[in-house]
C-alpha cells in the first residue's frame, strides 16, 4: 500500500499510462514495462493508482454480471441435430 | 489476413469426438457472445445454433491443437454480420467508419475521461454494467467481451475480427471508455459522486 500523502495528485500522461496498465492487465506487456509501472509508477501516481483499482473492479463486475449460460433445451438440441447429421 | 485453409479428412467418430470435446465446452460462452451481439433471447439461440451447425458442416477445415474457442467465435461473428445484423428490425445508424474516425481523433480521450470511483461500482449490484455493455455500439462490445470477458489475447482477437492489432488495441481502449463513461452516467442517477 503506497503512502497517499507522498503521491503526485496529478500525471501529465494519463491516457497513455492508462493504456499501458490496461496491456498489463491484458497480459500483453513485457515484464519490464509490469515491473516499471506496478513497482514504480503505481507507487508513486494517485490518478494511476485510482486507475488501476477501477480498471481492475471493472474487470470484476463484468465478469460476475455479464455471463448467460446457454439454456439445456437449447444445448440438447443442437447435439441432437448434429447426430442426426451424422448419419447422411 | 487470408489464412491457409488445410482440408482434413475425419472419420464421423472422429468428427463427433471433436464437436463434442472441443467445440462444446464452449457453448455457454458462444451463447453469451450470441446474446450480447443480438439482444433478443430467440436471436441468439438462433445464431448459436447455426453457429454451431456450420462449425460441423466444415468441421474438415479444423485443425486438431488448433484454438476451438477462437475458431468458433470467429465464425459466430461472421455470421452475425452476414445473417443477422442485415435482418435486424433496427439496423444499427451509426456509420462505423465514422465512429472510428471520432473516436481515434486526439482530442476524444481527454473528453471521455469518466471520474468514476471504485465505491461506486461496488454498488451496482443490478444490472447496471450488463446494461452498459449492452448499450455500447457492437464493434466496442465486442472488444470487452472477448478480451474481458473470454480472455481472448490481442493476437487471437485480430483474427477473429479481421483487424490489425494495432486496432484491437486502440478499440479496446476507447471501448473502456465509453463503458467508464456509461457507468459514470449510472452513478450520477443513482446519486453517487463520481469525483
Amino acid at each position: 500500500m503506497p503512502d497517499m500523502n507522498k503521491m503526485k495528485q496529478d500525471c501529465p500522461n494519463k491516457q497513455e499510462c492508462l493504456q499501458l496498465l490496461q496491456s498489463i492487465l491484458d497480459g500483453e506487456a513485457t515484464a519490464a514495462q509490469k515491473e516499471t509501472f506496478m513497482k514504480q509508477h503505481l507507487q508513486e501516481c494517485m490518478p494511476c493508482y485510482q486507475n488501476y483499482h477501477l480498471e481492475v473492479a471493472i474487470r470484476g463486475l463484468l465478469k460476475q454480471k455479464c455471463s448467460n449460460e446457454a439454456p439445456e433445451e437449447l444445448v440438447n438440441s443442437i447435439k441432437e441435430k448434429v447426430i442426426k447429421n451424422l448419419g447422411c | 489476413m487470408e489464412e491457409e485453409v488445410v482440408r482434413n479428412q475425419y472419420t464421423d467418430v472422429q468428427k463427433q469426438e471433436i464437436f463434442d470435446k472441443e467445440f462444446m465446452p464452449h457453448i455457454n460462452a458462444m451463447y453469451n457472445f450470441a446474446y450480447r451481439l443480438t439482444l433478443e433471447r430467440d436471436d441468439a439461440k438462433d445464431l448459436l445454433q447455426d453457429t454451431y451447425l456450420k462449425a460441423y458442416r466444415f468441421i474438415d477445415s479444423f485443425q486438431q491443437g488448433t484454438n476451438a474457442k477462437a475458431w468458433l467465435f470467429r465464425i459466430l461473428k461472421n455470421s452475425f454480420i452476414n445473417d443477422y445484423r442485415k435482418k435486424s428490425k433496427e439496423p444499427s445508424k451509426v456509420d462505423y467508419q465514422e465512429v472510428e474516425a471520432y473516436y481515434n481523433s486526439e482530442d476524444v480521450d481527454r473528453q471521455i475521461t469518466p471520474d468514476l470511483r471504485v465505491e461506486s461500482l461496488t454498488n451496482m449490484i443490478g444490472d447496471e454494467i450488463s446494461n452498459a455493455l449492452n448499450s455500447l455500439d457492437v464493434d466496442f462490445k465486442t472488444v470487452i467481451i472477448l478480451c474481458d470477458l473470454e480472455g481472448f489475447k490481442y493476437e487471437e482477437m485480430a483474427k477473429i475480427l479481421d483487424i490489425p492489432i494495432g486496432t484491437v488495441r486502440s478499440r479496446l481502449h476507447r471501448a473502456r471508455n465509453l463503458l467508464k463513461e456509461k457507468l459514470s452516467e449510472y452513478a450520477k442517477s443513482m446519486g453517487y459522486k463520481t469525483a
